[in-house]
């Protein structure tokens, strides 16, 4: 066993159990978010068809990286296919195939070359629009492919170069050489095809023309001219590299190689085959349906890029500005979600995520503007639900928990302080209450407490009466009280006070305390 | 007219002919709406954190200052929101410290002249050209329901009366309809509390569906994208908006407005 068949089979072994992982977790995740199972058929229309080849949703939001994209697509897949299974592919179908004749030499120099520069303006975006976006595996996944690449040209160029690899080849194909003739095709070789030999040649017309009668003859027919390799003959390495460096590219070349395809399932590296199918899957659609079933939307859940194009446009990342929590932003949000329904999520990231959740306004646009064709709308309205059945509804649900007396008594040990540093302290300066003089008419004008048939059970206090608590200092009892929790914001109660108590404003900055205190409780501020 | 046209978040999703109508009655109107790529208004993150919200608010009025127009939007809580955070800066010099600078981060001025309008000001506003392009009145009668977040307070919202107020009535007589009078025609929809507390949610909605009922009325109207949302969950009485019943009063087609399927118990008398 060599390192040639060690590798493959390694990496073969690793594609196929992280492929059959991957499958199967789509079903996994599916199920564990619940919601209905109604089979919709995979609509194979042409929308999935054209968003796939014509990479349709990318392009929609840049031709930077569209470009990049769809160059790299059409150098690197001719490079798999023909090159890297060329035994299998090339060779069986081409009956006249050689690695170095043209015109595969030249297609291999031209793919390699479309590729780096899609990998460039790749990298370019990312670097401009997306560094702080972006983890190890964003990088990992454009320096793999690039090393990949340019590990080739080297490779390929010391070849050109080798005196080792002329030898062997002259050994083989020319074991009858003469000392002259040999000398003739070296001259010829070094001239035209640019192998650096370690004794300097002469150049005499004679021995050229010699030379030239004995590659037509011998070489030929294996070998077109090395120039057709534009990339790699051109690449200005020093003769020294040729005698060790060769080997050394040789197996960093093919390591890669085989890099690649173990890591074909994990993290991104997964995104060629889980994207394509999603894409296909979503038929074109940029809308959402909800209830989808378990198989497509675990699928959905495991076809992000990362191209950050969601978070970039998020209608609620002004918050995320504001708070911080990186959940609040849909591409870091779904790659949490993953790992919840996975089990794999701490308690303090759980948290996290369920902010997120809440935060998160159902607004449609990273739907639309997702480059993989994910239904994130139905995967937010679906999880948000998920999490609120496993008891995780945001801070109103975490708040109802527990009594009004409780969170008196659980906040009693506590200094609350005023709302953050950027409360307005309402509720804590003497002077909003001056003018109360618990007129009740707050209460009276409060359309929550006229459907209540009995608001201290309801409601556990009146507007009023936390007026009054509030004005003796006691913003412990308060907090927990359902009145601040169920209040529906329609300000008739400060419209109405005619003493001009901002009492729902107060029962806001309430709110906003109680969010502070369950950020606390939590494990984060 | 040029207006930077707010949606807000909910249209997109949840009530797309909300969107469809008031841009359709804006074009037969020849009212221009550009359409920049606007953030969250910062109504729903108010109850957990008062800097999230103005700062949402305010980068979408520093975009649309940016673009020298007025910001319109067809929503009652997005509009109370902007003006919101106009009256917090106003009165917190520290809290306006902060905007700024996070406004500068992403480049953007504070916002200083720029108007925030509801498309019900924008239709008074142009009441005449109003009465004047209908060519199909509408013969039905009409409750208003008002909204809260555009109404109150009036000190900082600058809507409307907010014990009396008289724009929506105004707009619906100018299509042709009759105004109800009734009682609860400015108190809450309940939607807020959606999610947060079912039932009292479910208890103020009946109260005022009864209440309007009551009046005679054919339908509800609404003008605010979260009334609608809870009444359209009502099925024993029908809601509708009034930038739809406005489309329709101005002959464009129940499909271009997002009716296609509305109900006709009070379409069929249009």
């Amino acid at each position: 066993m060599d390192f040639f068949s060690i590798g493959l089979a390694l990496a073969c072994v690793s594609a196929a159990c992280g492929i059959v992982w991957r499958v199967w977790k789509w079903h996994a995740r599916g199920k564990a978010l619940a919601g209905s199972s109604a089979l919709r058929p995979f609509s194979l229309a042409m929308g999935g068809l054209t968003d796939l080849f014509l990479l349709r949703r990318t392009w929609r939001l840049g031709a930077l990286r569209w470009s990049g994209h769809m160059l790299l697509v059409l150098g690197f897949l001719p490079l798999v296919f023909l090159h890297a299974m060329d035994g299998v592919i090339t060779r069986p179908l081409f009956a006249e195939y050689e690695p170095t004749l043209d015109p595969w030499q030249f297609l291999r120099n031209f793919f390699g070359l479309v590729s780096l520069s899609g990998l460039s303006f790749l990298l370019l975006n990312r670097v401009k629009k997306l560094r702080a976006l972006s983890l190890l595996q964003d990088w990992a996944l454009l320096a793999t492919l690039g090393a990949l690449i340019v590990s080739g040209f080297f490779l390929e160029s010391l070849k050109i170069m080798s005196e080792g690899d002329f030898t062997r080849m002259a050994d083989d194909y020319f074991p009858e050489a003469e000392g002259e003739e040999l000398l003739a095709l070296k001259t010829y070789w070094a001239a035209e095809n640019g192998v650096r030999f370690s004794v300097i040649l002469p150049t005499t017309p004679e021995l050229m023309e010699r030379g030239t009668e004995l590659h037509e003859d011998r070489c030929a027919g294996c070998h077109s001219p090395t120039s057709s390799a534009f990339v790699s003959r051109s690449l200005p390495l020093p003769s020294a590299m040729a005698g060790q460096g060769r080997g050394v590219f040789w197996h960093l070349h093919v390591g890669l190689a085989f890099l690649g395809l173990a890591l074909l399932p994990w993290g991104k590296f997964f995104h060629p085959v889980a994207t394509s199918l999603n894409l296909l899957a979503r038929g074109g659609s940029q809308s959402s349906r909800s209830g989808a079933s378990p198989l497509p939307r675990g699928l959905g859940l495991d076809a992000c890029t990362r191209c950050g194009q969601c978070s970039l446009h998020c209608s609620v990342a002004p918050i995320h500005r504001v708070i911080g929590n990186a959940d609040i932003l849909p591409m870091d949000k779904l790659s949490d979600l993953r790992r919840y329904l996975d089990g794999r999520l701490s308690p303090v990231r759980a948290s996290l995520l369920t902010e997120g959740s809440h935060i998160c306004t159902e607004c449609l646009r990273c739907t639309e503007v997702c480059s993989a064709g994910i239904d994130l709308q139905e995967l937010w309205m679906a999880s948000k639900q998920a999490l609120a059945k496993a008891g995780r509804a945001g801070v109103d649900g975490e708040i109802r928990k527990s009594t009004a007396s409780e969170w008196a008594r659980e906040l009693s040990s506590q200094h609350l302080g005023s709302v953050g540093i950027s409360g307005a302290g309402l509720a804590d300066r003497a002077e909003s209450f001056w003018g109360c003089v618990q007129c009740t008419t707050c209460t009276g004008v409060c359309p929550v407490v006229a459907v209540s048939e009995d608001p201290s059970r309801d409601l556990d206090l009146t507007p009023q009466q936390i007026m009054n608590l509030l004005r003796m200092g006691l913003k412990k009892q308060t907090l927990g009280a359902r009145m601040v929790w169920s209040c529906t914001t329609c300000y008739k109660c400060q419209e109405h006070c005619p003493q001009g108590v901002p009492v729902a404003d107060i029962l806001y900055e309430l709110r906003q305390l109680g969010a502070e205190v369950l950020r606390k409780k939590e494990g984060r501020e | 007219m040029t207006f930077a046209y707010f949606p807000g978040c909910k249209i997109a999703h949840h009530l797309p002919g909300h969107g469809q109508s008031v841009e359709a009655v804006c074009a037969r109107l020849d009212l221009t709406l550009v359409k920049p790529e606007f953030s969250c208004c910062g109504y729903p993150i108010r109850h957990e954190s008062r800097d999230a919200s103005v700062y949402s608010a305010l980068r979408n009025l520093a975009l649309a200052e940016s673009l020298g127009c007025d910001l319109m939007t067809p929503c009652k809580c997005c509009y109370g929101s902007f003006q919101q955070a106009r009256h917090q800066i106003s009165v917190d010099e520290n809290l306006k410290f902060r905007m700024k600078n996070q406004l500068d981060e992403e480049g953007l001025p504070m916002p200083e002249n720029v108007r925030v309008r509801h498309f019900l000001q924008v239709m008074d506003a142009n009441l005449d050209a109003v009465a004047r392009a209908v060519s199909r009145p509408l013969r039905i009668k009409v409750a208003c329901h008002y909204g809260c977040h555009a109404l109150r307070p009036e000190n900082i919202t600058h809507f409307d009366d907010p014990l009396a107020p008289t724009i929506f009535e105004r707009l619906v007589a100018a299509i042709g309809a009759t105004p109800m009078n009734w009682e609860l025609r400015l108190e809450c929809c309940g939607y807020p509390l959606r999610g947060r507390d079912e039932r009292i949610s479910d208890l103020l909605m009946a109260k005022k569906v009864s209440s309007a009922r009551a009046s005679g009325a054919d339908v509800m109207a609404t003008a605010c994208t979260y009334c609608q949302l809870q009444f359209g969950r009502e099925g024993s009485f029908s809601a509708v908006l009034f930038p739809q019943l406005l489309g329709l009063a101005l002959g464009l087609a129940p499909g271009d407005l997002g009716l296609a399927d509305a109900d006709p118990s009070w379409f069929e008398n249009t």
